[in-house]
């Protein structure tokens, strides 16, 4: 099994070309296309990885291969800001309206594995800036282990859940979780430990 | 008298697109990989939203290509990669310097070296100033409106916005820039993002759609 299967958006920059790069995470996953998913047989992965530039209604086309893959036992990680229904769990995003600072501040409200030892100051705060984090939320279905909060009324930018069609889906509303290797900060552990959970597996990885 | 919008099916997109903040601005909407001949049949300016598959767009070009030649005017938004299959466009990349306003002493480099055009009639010139996704090299004929100086990087023709005119037998229209407000816009954080994408639906609206409802 290969640890995590990366639906790629063809962008010049970002995380993806480090995540690659690296001799020690590079190895872990498998990167496709995005619009090669219909042709993937996803048995051999652990994970699936969409992020925050993925064609979403091309993967709401899709839900049928992702709720079996789900069935099978997979874990499905989303990044970014929900519009179109991938997948049951999956409501349309809801941005804070006119947000100050204190409302992108991020709570931990449950502790995870993919975020242990990240203090949630490098997630509030980038070069002193705050917002890179989330500035919003995809609302969580009932039963929702909800990880990370935004602001005094804690809006759910991140949960974990287990889809009514099996397997796990972790949810973050903002910019894709393996972009944060060459940070500067606890936040370079988010990565890492993303694809130690999905090897981990259900059992091994409960939050 | 329509503008068109190429939809690439990500959450920004979606949000611009069919929002209620922007949505207003379209005539007709099409989901890039569904684009067909018949689909931009009476429009007159098709916007390309930025960051759509390079992939999509390029399996497409016949039809973006066909539509210059009847004398459509096609305007680009950044990071599609329109060096691989957009008629005359030259792009070579530079590393994106997200954090430059972070130094209030920082000149970023951005001219504006048309001010006359059109659309810096609904565009202000200080909105189009943020970070660029590489630099355009603009072919003969065209008209760069906003360049990066030499001094800041931009080497002797770094453009990150053009219009080119008479192109594809001549009749053809083509607005280029390496600028990306749909991202932004539609990811609520960046305000000149957001004032810039205003200005510029505000020009289709006035340029191609004869309306004079929108404030200039």
């Amino acid at each position: 099994m290969i640890d995590a299967l990366l639906l790629d958006c063809e962008q010049t920059e970002g995380g993806l070309n480090i995540l690659m790069k690296r001799p020690d995470l590079g190895s872990r996953l498998d990167v496709v296309n995005l619009y090669g998913l219909e042709r993937t047989d996803l048995s051999g992965y652990r994970g699936l990885l969409i992020g925050l530039h993925a064609d979403q209604r091309y993967l709401a086309g899709r839900r049928a291969q992702i709720e079996a893959y789900l069935a099978r036992g997979g874990t499905v990680v989303f990044c970014g800001h929900v519009s179109y229904p991938i997948l049951p769990e999956l409501h349309p995003y809801r941005p804070i309206q006119n947000y100050r600072v204190e409302d992108l501040d991020v709570s931990r409200v449950c502790e995870h594995p993919v975020w242990a030892g990240v203090d949630t100051k490098d997630l509030t705060w980038r070069r002193g800036v705050a917002g890179f984090y989330g500035r919003g939320f995809n609302p969580p279905p009932q039963g929702a282990t909800i990880i990370h909060g935004l602001g005094p009324d804690r809006h759910p930018v991140d949960f974990e859940c287990r889809p009514a069609a099996g397997g796990r889906l972790l949810v973050h509303a903002g910019a894709d979780l393996w972009g944060y290797l060459e940070a500067d900060s606890s936040a370079a552990r988010i990565g890492p430990q993303l694809l130690d959970w999905l090897r981990a597996g259900i059992q091994g990885g409960r939050p | 008298m329509t503008v068109a919008v190429l939809d690439g099916g990500c959450y920004y997109h979606h949000d611009i697109i069919y929002g209620e903040r922007f949505r207003h601005c379209f005539d007709r909407a099409i989901y890039a990989p569904d684009l067909t001949d018949g689909a931009l049949e009476g429009v007159k300016a098709l916007i390309v939203a930025d960051r759509i598959s390079p992939t999509i767009l390029r399996e497409k070009r016949r039809i973006l290509h066909a539509f210059l030649q009847n004398g459509g005017t096609l305007i680009v938004l950044g990071e599609n990669q329109a060096h691989t299959w957009a008629p005359g466009v030259e792009w070579t990349f530079r590393p994106t310097n997200f954090w430059w306003w972070l130094d209030k002493d920082v000149d970023p480099g951005h001219r504006i070296v048309e001010p006359d055009h059109e659309i810096f009639r609904h565009v202000a010139p200080k909105d189009v100033i943020w970070h660029f996704h590489g630099l355009l090299h603009p072919p003969k004929g065209a008209v760069p409106l906003v360049t990066i100086a030499p001094e800041a990087g931009g080497g002797p023709d770094g453009t990150i916005l053009y219009d080119h005119r008479g192109i594809a037998d001549g009749k053809g229209r083509l607005i280029v820039t390496t600028l990306d407000p749909f991202y932004h816009t539609g990811s609520y954080f960046m305000p000149a993002a957001q004032r810039f994408l205003t200005g510029l639906l505000d020009w289709t609206d006035a340029a191609f759609r004869n309306r004079k409802t929108l404030s200039p």
